[in-house]
């Protein structure tokens, strides 16, 4: 296991990487939806591997949140298919969810609850007996610094702290695929250091695949083995960093060039001369 | 002040109460629009008048008739509108989340508090105008044959002032609630929970008490001296001032409306200064005991519920006490119970049995409407958990039914005691009793599934406006479908009491069973798709 940053919760024994965890762990198979008249997907096909993080980009609205929903069964997609480790979502929605740990863009936690009840109940959810969700919640809290807060009422915690609490829902039942709206909104550099380090190593230890979205492209390009990229509902690109460099013909630069370039962003001195006269 | 700036305000607060749910969320729709209101004013004014010019052509009063009728009608009017604001206020007004309450979204705005108080108590008067509407537009045929115009025009006057007298006290009590948290802030744990609970429901019964108007009439009605009573109560001088100008002492009568307008202007000096000192509301953490963790609520085990089930129902349990927008959901029967016994003459015999059928019954339908859109955007935690509709349906219903029974269970042991029913009847009141309440459980969620409005706005709603019309319209006429032959059948031992008993179980069964039908239908269409 890669070493950890002083405090960071190693990841436990029983994460539990399935039989199938060589091949594809999450495979999107051209999946389209549309919202009235909107086309927030068309034809999206991707896939994670078992121990793989992949980068989901694109500028705002570019369908990143649709997709992850969809993934989940939290919309419905028009057409298309979604196999998470050779099944069908849509067939068994609830065992597929028991797989999978979810952070959304804005999380919605129960505010009323203090961070310790809220944990608690989502362990319920999963299912976890007393003595292990104990354990693990106690673990990440500390990790995540947030020992000390726990029984406080969450609508007295910041935006930060919610964040975190949000991640170790995600984490606290082990899912076997991570599906993280922007995980790092909201961390301070020590938190956001600590979840960076921990995706990757449950990546190559654990094998968790991970599916995350950033507008950070450095964290980005400092974690994920592949990046898609998605603009207007459509792939634009995918694969490594080092492959859309060459596709973009930008041999060299940082993703940010890259992304813009690809995303026909590039050329904003137009844009910030207008916004600053 | 700028009144454009207040202006602003309020529209964008009537357009957030307008625009709930998806078809409404369109900005382009009118029925999103603060004009639709007046347009519902003036519907329901002329629909009035119609029916009362109409009704007038039958009836064959004479003008005398009518001078006397609207003299002693017409003052009330400003009573009724106080009162529809201040309980529908209680109702919907005060579900605002803390952000919004604490107005977030606008004090960082080079706003001051009094254009924003003066734009919210707008944003109320102006939503709850259409009861006015229609009260005026039903009287304006009988003052006019009656000769009562000049009489009428002051009343309408004095209503429009009663509803900016209502929006006042609903923003009196929304600042005064948002005070608790702090009011109780450094006692630790669940004594602050409880603490604060308890002062938030004071708080809201006081004040809805101490300005509801069939309250005090009826505590009015019950001492000799009402005139020097009405005289005292600065909430009766629009009443006094009218019924005087009626009686022909226009110099008294103008000495209360003075009265009156001042008071109102009192009230808004102090509801500025409420708004002032909560305008950033001091943040308080409410730190509980240690939690234990456990798989299962032992006490809701003992009803078959599984962990997952258990623990959302204990989650919303602990919401409708913790929650400071959930709280006047329990304050509502407490005021109905009171209301009920300041009528007086209203309590006895089966009247009293139908009286707490329809409390507790009502109290279910309204926890159960609220039950699914108090999640708010949270409602996406229950789709990626790994749940099916059936669990939340269960979940959701032992919820309600929790509250609910025991409000039934309490209301019925105290008429019970009260009117010394035998066992045998006092038994049947209490199944009576429950059973309203389940159906109406049922009725509730059946709605709840699919009217719930989960949008985070400056003036939410659990329930979007169409769901909860229909929702209370069927909910009341079901009650009392099941609850009058039922308490007749118990209280009045006649040949016509077997009959009268199966229908009112006839009629709770079949509807509970479609409610349930309903509500299963419900969930797995809710579940089917996140509708955010």
């Amino acid at each position: 296991m890669a070493a950890l940053p002083s405090g960071a919760p190693a990841p436990t024994p029983g994460w539990g990487a399935p039989a199938s965890a060589s091949g594809s762990a999450l495979q999107v198979d051209g999946i389209s939806k549309a919202f009235g008249d909107v086309q927030a997907l068309a034809a999206v096909s991707f896939s994670v591997a078992s121990g793989e993080i992949v980068g989901l980009l694109g500028p705002n609205g570019a369908g990143k949140s649709t997709t992850m929903r969809a993934i989940l069964g939290l919309v419905q997609a028009d057409t298309g298919e979604i196999r998470l480790f050779g099944r069908n979502v849509a067939a068994d929605p609830e065992a597929t969810k028991r797989q999978v740990g979810y952070v959304p863009e804005s999380p919605a936690l129960y505010e009323f609850l203090t961070g310790a009840e809220y944990l608690d109940f989502v362990a319920d959810m999963y299912g976890l007996d007393p003595k292990t969700r104990a354990d693990r919640i106690q673990q990440y809290l500390t990790g995540f610094e947030l020992a000390g807060h726990e029984n406080s009422l969450i609508s007295g915690y910041s935006q930060g702290m919610k964040q975190k609490v949000a991640l170790i829902a995600a984490l606290s039942h082990h899912p076997k695929l991570l599906l993280l709206d922007e995980p790092l909104n909201g961390l301070d550099p020590r938190s956001a250091r600590i979840t960076k380090d921990l995706l990757r190593s449950l990546a190559s230890h654990e094998r968790v695949a991970v599916l995350f979205s950033t507008h950070v492209l450095e964290i980005a390009q400092a974690i994920c083995d592949r990046i898609v990229i998605l603009d207007r509902g459509h792939v634009l690109a995918s694969g490594t960093v080092a492959a859309l460099r060459d596709r973009a013909g930008l041999s060299g630069r940082d993703l940010e060039e890259v992304f813009l370039a690809l995303t026909g962003t590039g050329d904003l001195r137009d844009v910030v001369d207008a916004l600053s006269r | 002040m700028s009144l454009h700036r207040v202006r602003r305000i309020a529209d964008t607060l009537i357009a957030s109460q307008l625009r709930s749910g998806r078809s409404g969320s369109d900005p382009k729709s009118f029925f999103g629009r603060p004009a639709l209101i007046g347009l519902i004013d003036g519907g329901l004014f002329l629909t009035a008048l119609g029916l009362a010019t109409v009704s007038l052509d039958e009836s064959h009063l004479s003008a005398s008739q009518l001078a006397s009728l609207t003299s002693s009608f017409l003052p009330f009017v400003p009573l009724i509108a106080v009162g529809v604001v201040l309980v529908a206020g209680l109702m919907f007004e005060l579900t605002t989340t803390a952000k919004f309450a604490a107005s977030d979204a606008a004090n960082w705005l080079p706003i001051s508090p009094g254009e924003y108080l003066g734009a919210s108590v707008s944003a109320i008067a102006y939503t709850y105008s259409p009861a006015v509407a229609l009260t005026l537009g039903g009287l304006l045929p009988f003052a006019y044959l009656g000769g009562n115009v000049p009489l009428y025009a002051a009343t309408a006057a004095f209503a429009v002032a009663a509803l900016v007298e209502g929006a006042i006290l609903v923003e009196m009590v929304r600042a005064a609630t948002q005070r608790t948290s702090s009011i109780t802030a450094g006692r630790r744990g669940q004594v602050n929970l409880v603490l604060r609970a308890f002062v938030l429901v004071l708080v809201i019964l006081l004040l809805e008490l101490a300005f509801n108007p069939v309250f005090l009439i009826g505590i009015a009605q019950r001492l000799s001296t009402v005139a020097v009573v009405t005289a005292v109560i600065p909430f009766f001088w629009s009443t006094e001032s009218l019924t005087q100008w009626a009686g022909g002492n226009l110099n008294v009568g103008a000495g209360f409306a003075v009265a009156q307008l001042a008071f109102i202007a009192a009230l808004g000096y102090l509801a500025v200064d409420l708004r002032e000192r909560n305008w950033v509301p001091t943040p308080t953490e409410v730190r509980l005991e240690a939690h234990r963790y456990a798989a299962r609520n032992p006490l809701l085990a003992l009803f078959g519920l599984s962990a997952a089930e258990s623990a959302l129902v204990a989650k919303d349990l602990k919401g409708l006490l913790r929650r400071r927008e959930m709280l006047p959901t329990l304050v509502i029967p407490v005021v109905l119970v009171v209301l009920v016994v300041a009528e007086g003459g209203a309590l006895g015999g089966p009247v009293s049995v139908v009286w707490i059928g329809w409390v507790a019954g009502f109290f279910s339908l309204l926890v159960a409407g609220t039950s699914i859109g108090q999640e708010r955007r949270a409602l996406q935690l229950l789709y990626a958990f790994p749940l099916s509709p059936r669990i939340v349906l269960r979940a959701k219903a032992a919820f309600v039914l929790v509250p609910s029974i025991v409000v039934a269970l309490g209301l019925s042991v105290v008429v019970g005691l009260f009117f010394g029913l035998p066992p045998a009847v006092f038994l049947g009141v209490l199944l009576l009793v429950v059973t309203v309440s389940v159906v109406l459980t049922f009725w509730g969620l059946a709605f709840a599934s699919r009217y719930s409005d989960f949008q985070e706005r400056p003036r939410p709603q659990f329930l979007r406006p169409g769901g909860m019309l229909v929702a209370t319209g069927s909910g009341m006429a079901l009650l009392f479908a099941i609850l009058i032959p039922g308490a007749v059948a118990l209280l009045y031992p006649s040949g016509f009491s077997v009959p009268l008993g199966l229908m009112g179980v006839g009629i709770a069964l079949i509807t509970g069973s479609v409610a349930v039908s309903w509500t299963r239908s419900g969930f797995e269409q809710l579940f089917r798709e996140l509708p955010f």
